[in-house]
């Protein structure tokens, strides 16, 4: 039962940010309505590690290994942007009105990213991806610039494109459950008779989802919108967007392909992975500004994520589970780094940056501390991920798909030190100090961040590792026929 | 136990409204009143409306009546209304004076468009056991190929728009022909999921028109890597 | 087979009759539509008969083509009439010299000496009207080519008569959706080559904005009451094939009995009052398009016809 409280929670933050009720209890209610979420989501995932499969209305709301996986990298980044915002936005607005819209935004957001997990029937799943879609253009137009409309504006006109494109494959996925005419359409229900259904339809419903839903996760070539929006957006919506709900868009994608026997759609599926890390790692060399680069740093995990996926083996879906949650953890840690570092510096350009270690220390460690840990040098939570799933590859015999994908990580590793140490090292310019302090929240959140990333870079609890395996078994495909 | 001339004669209705659906898409893609376009989304709906009624009584099954009572009620009354009370009136005297695609060649694409999306559906209609799946999916396919042309030529912001509506509208179609026992709470919650995208697009569109001062936001290209002047 | 010709032969008298009187109640209806008494619809007869008694005038500069054009005008309708449809639904003896296809060419032969003739008077406004009356046509082929095509793949046949049937017996064929697309493409068609609003202003006296009209500017006597006549009858002509094959194809005369023809010959007229009447209510409510959009218009009539034979080629 507490699992449909977990988003009903922010839904009633919601309330409280709709009233005028001074400017501080807007984000205190949204900070102890998320914290809440986070509390119940770490519960519910220790009774899945130990029944497998938690059942709350048989066929609509259930958690298994891989949505609890979900659930709990939403609720934590929610909670630590909920911090974050305390502190940021409060920096950056003075009305009470913007506030309170920016909260109420906030809550929507992320009652909405907490259903994706939730629900298990595919058709309200599409319709949980819809509202978070639909409940985040306006937090990224939040900033009201000429450039941030522009970026609102292409987001939500390809999710849009994306969202209908997917909605036909999810018809064309009930009707071919109903020709089999057993079961319940639920993503359990399809497990169980995948194996009876229409290849043609469930290939079909696979490629519509597969594009539809690939616009929203921000395949190349349909990556365009990407860094537009998770670089306009304020740094705690743009973490949530990046580590958050492009992950959810590849949760319901790994999902469909699970329903198909292993085959010719791994190849499919490491080739779209390969050309988005290929793409996005080579664009991160030329961005002018560090939140792009860490936008391109996301179309490129994805990839990775989605290439692990790919191999197909045992070690190829545990890898890309683990990568997914280093990833979700460590990019929101880099969005709260480079927006501390935009709240002291008041500018996005990279060009016109030096000296931040010199600065402000706190934002300079931070920006170098999270280029070093998405790049995926030791010992960082990234490493581990990346490394398993070289070796898933190499026990494969994948070698030309290894190969290529530690070419591309090289690259953007390269790209991404490079931007940053310029920004991070050397002689500050000589203007006097107008920067503004950080706030203490964005510091604690910071801090509270970067824990999860150095400690799953060398430890893995076992509850975690079980936990992994059970997502790794969720997404394996069976054998070919 | 129905007459089978009645199920040949429903069959051929829905076969029509599949036609002027196709029809009210190609007006879309090059239709340059403001004004005109709203006009034909509403009668896009219309049809959508009259094949989900036409449907329910070829597969006997009431879902798909409320369907089309829900599809009615939301794009057909409130998003029109939505859509004048939130944008200013000014939005509406508008047209396209100069395009992407002059308008005989974007007629042309979209006509290849449809042949595609006839031949993509055909090996799934050779699977398909329902009599409505030859009109419905092909006609619905074409009119998500259809509508993703007419948002990348059109340039204002509303016919933009409706061409996503109408993307959504098309997949619906394709959708009641295909899976007729879908759950019903689904498709209403899909319907009033467009409502509120509506109302969030028109605050969009409101704010880009007061603080950038048009709405051509198929002109909108400052975000680029370009090299700096 | 002595019916047959002689039913033939009422087919002409009828088309060479009743033509002028369908330009005559059109003129009246659009001026009772705009508040006004207009002209007796009977006038079209007074002024062909007035210029069958004027002299006739003849550019110096102009050769054969330019004498020879008012016959050739007059009679092509005539030689369509005998092809297709107008008072029976069973092919009569003159049918089988022609189908549709054929009828279409000889149409158009018409057209064509029609521009060449005002390009040979030497006037400045002949050949522009002619260079646009062949825009016009040129834009216009495709659409009839594959309303054709599709016409005929649907009835398996392309004589007029045979096709007709397809639409009379079962009724639930009428519905069908290349049907109802083929009759507005169709309907877009007539406009286009009949010379009505959207496409040019049939009452307009200004030369510079004359499409159709400029190719009679220069005839005058005979001549041009046999071009006048003759483009009535080729309007009446381009409705009995819409109306007798596409849209109402009931009302005409079964049984081979003279009386059956004299009654099918009210219905026709009922119908083409019908038309009419459509007809002005699209030309009193739309305005006139400027040129370069008459490309869009025919595009759009284009890719209604392509949609037609689409759903009918990959109908299940």
């Amino acid at each position: 039962m507490s699992l449909l409280a977990i988003p009903l929670l922010p839904l009633a933050a919601v309330l409280f940010s709709l009233v005028p009720l001074g400017k501080r209890v807007a984000p205190a209610v949204t900070l102890i309505a998320a914290a809440g979420a986070l509390a119940l989501a770490v519960t519910n995932s220790l009774r899945v590690v130990a029944e497998q499969h938690v059942v709350v209305v048989a066929g609509w709301v259930e958690l298994d290994g891989l949505s609890a996986i979900l659930l709990l990298l939403n609720t934590f980044i929610s909670a630590m942007a909920a911090l974050f915002s305390w502190g940021y936005i409060a920096a950056h607005q003075r009305e009470e009105r913007r506030i309170r819209s920016y909260y109420a935004h906030f809550n929507l957001f992320t009652f909405s990213m907490a259903l994706v997990p939730v629900l298990f029937q595919p058709a309200f799943v599409w319709i949980a991806i819809e509202f978070t879609a639909v409940f985040s253009v306006l937090l990224v137009a939040f900033e009201n610039t000429h450039a941030a409309l522009e970026a609102a504006w292409k987001y939500i006109a390809l999710m849009f494109t994306g969202a209908a494109i997917a909605l036909l494959g999810f018809f064309i996925l009930f009707w071919a459950q109903q020709k089999v005419g057993a079961g319940h359409y639920s993503w359990s229900g399809l497990v169980m008779v995948a194996p009876q259904m229409s290849p043609v339809l469930v290939i079909a419903a696979f490629v519509f989802i597969l594009v539809g839903f690939g616009v929203k996760v921000g395949f190349v070539p349909m990556h365009t919108w990407l860094p537009d929006a998770h670089s306009q957006a304020p740094a705690p919506v743009c973490a949530l967007l990046s580590g958050v709900k492009t992950t959810n868009a590849l949760y319901v994608i790994l999902r469909l392909a699970q329903l198909l026997p292993i085959g010719r759609v791994n190849l499919w599926m490491q080739v779209i992975g390969l050309v988005s890390v290929g793409v996005a790692s080579f664009l991160l060399l030329q961005v002018r500004d560090y939140k792009r680069l860490f936008a391109f740093s996301t179309v490129e995990h994805m990839g990775i994520i989605f290439i692990a996926a790919g191999l197909g083996a045992r070690g190829g879906s545990y890898g890309a589970m683990l990568q997914m949650v280093s990833h979700s953890l460590t990019k929101s840690f880099c969005f709260f780094a480079a927006g501390a570092a935009l709240l002291v510096l008041g500018t996005r350009e990279i060009a016109s940056v030096r000296g931040l270690i010199r600065t402000s220390p706190t934002a300079g460690a931070a920006l170098l501390f999270g280029a070093l840990a998405i790049g995926g040098a030791p010992p960082f939570a990234v490493f581990l991920s990346e490394f398993s799933i070289f070796r898933a590859g190499l026990e494969r015999g994948d070698y030309v798909v290894t190969a290529l994908l530690a070419i591309f990580i090289t690259v953007a590793f390269f790209g991404i030190l490079l931007h940053v140490n310029r920004m991070v090292f050397g002689q500050p310019p000589e203007k006097p100090s107008t920067h503004a302090a950080l706030p203490f929240t964005c510091v604690l959140t910071l801090i509270l961040a970067a824990i999860p990333i150095l400690v799953f870079g060398v430890y893995q609890p076992a509850k975690l590792h079980e936990l992994v395996a059970l997502a790794a078994a969720n997404i394996s495909q069976a054998p070919s026929p | 136990m129905t007459d089978p001339n009645v199920i040949i004669w429903l069959h051929n209705l829905n076969a029509l409204t599949g036609g002027l659906f196709l029809l009210v898409l190609f007006g879309l893609v090059s239709v340059r009143q403001v004004g005109g376009c709203v006009r034909l989304f509403i009668a896009l709906s219309l049809l959508l409306a009259a094949s989900a009624f036409l449907l329910s009584a070829i597969y006997h099954t009431w879902h798909l009546s409320v369907v089309g009572v829900v599809d009615i009620a939301t794009k057909v009354i409130a998003i029109p209304l939505l859509l004048r009370r939130v944008l200013p009136d000014e939005v509406y005297t508008r047209r396209e004076v100069a395009q992407v695609l002059n308008i005989p060649t974007a007629l042309l694409t979209a006509l290849l468009l449809a042949i595609v999306a006839y031949l993509l559906s055909k090996p799934l209609m050779a699977v398909g056991d329902g009599i409505a799946i030859g009109v419905n999916l092909p006609i619905g396919l074409s009119g998500l190929l259809i509508g993703g042309l007419t948002a990348a030529v059109r340039r204002e912001a509303v016919p933009l728009f409706l061409g996503l509506l109408a993307m959504e509208n098309s997949a619906f179609f394709a959708g009641i022909g295909v899976a007729p026992e879908m759950p019903l709470i689904a498709e209403v919650s899909i319907a009033f999921d467009v409502l509120i995208l509506v109302f969030v697009v028109g605050v969009l569109t409101r704010a880009v028109h007061e603080h950038i001062g048009t709405t051509e936001v198929g002109t909108l290209t400052a975000l680029k890597e370009e090299p700096e002047r | 087979m002595f019916h047959r010709v002689f039913f033939n032969v009422i087919q002409v008298v009828t088309t060479m009759l009743f033509a002028p009187l369908v330009s005559g109640v059109v003129s009246r209806l659009k001026e009772i539509v705009q508040s006004k008494r207009g002209p007796s619809i009977f006038q079209p007869y007074r002024d062909i008969w007035k210029q069958f008694h004027k002299d006739e005038v003849i550019p110096e500069q102009s050769s054969w083509i330019f004498r020879f054009t008012p016959y050739l005008v007059f009679v092509t309708p005539i030689f369509v009439t005998l092809l297709i449809p107008v008072l029976t639904d069973y092919p009569l003896f003159f049918a089988f010299m022609g189908d549709m296809l054929g009828g279409g060419f000889v149409l158009s032969l018409g057209g064509f000496f029609a521009a060449l003739a005002a390009v040979d008077t030497g006037n400045p406004y002949g050949p522009v009207g002619a260079s646009r009356t062949r825009m016009v046509g040129f834009l216009a082929e495709p659409v009839f080519m594959v309303v054709f095509f599709t016409v005929s793949f649907t009835a398996g046949s392309t004589i007029p008569y045979i096709v007709q049937q397809h639409w009379v017996t079962p009724l639930a064929n009428f519905f069908e959706p290349s049907h109802v697309l083929l009759m507005l493409a169709f309907l877009m068609l007539i406009l286009a080559e009949g010379g009505r609003i959207p496409v040019d202003n049939p009452a307009g006296h200004f030369e510079l904005a004359m499409i159709d009209e400029s190719k009679s500017l220069e005839y005058s006597g005979c001549s041009f009451a046999l071009v006048k006549w003759g483009g009535h009858m080729k309007m009446f002509v381009l409705l009995c094939i819409f109306l007798n094959v596409l849209v109402t194809p009931w009302g005409l005369a079964h049984e081979q009995a003279f009386g059956a023809v004299l009654l099918a010959i009210p219905f026709l007229l009922f119908k083409i009052l019908c038309f009419v009447v459509v007809l002005v209510v699209i030309e009193s409510s739309l305005s006139k398009l400027r040129l370069f959009r008459i490309a869009e218009f025919l595009g759009a009539a284009f890719v209604t016809s392509v949609a037609a034979m689409i759903s009918r080629l990959f109908a299940s």
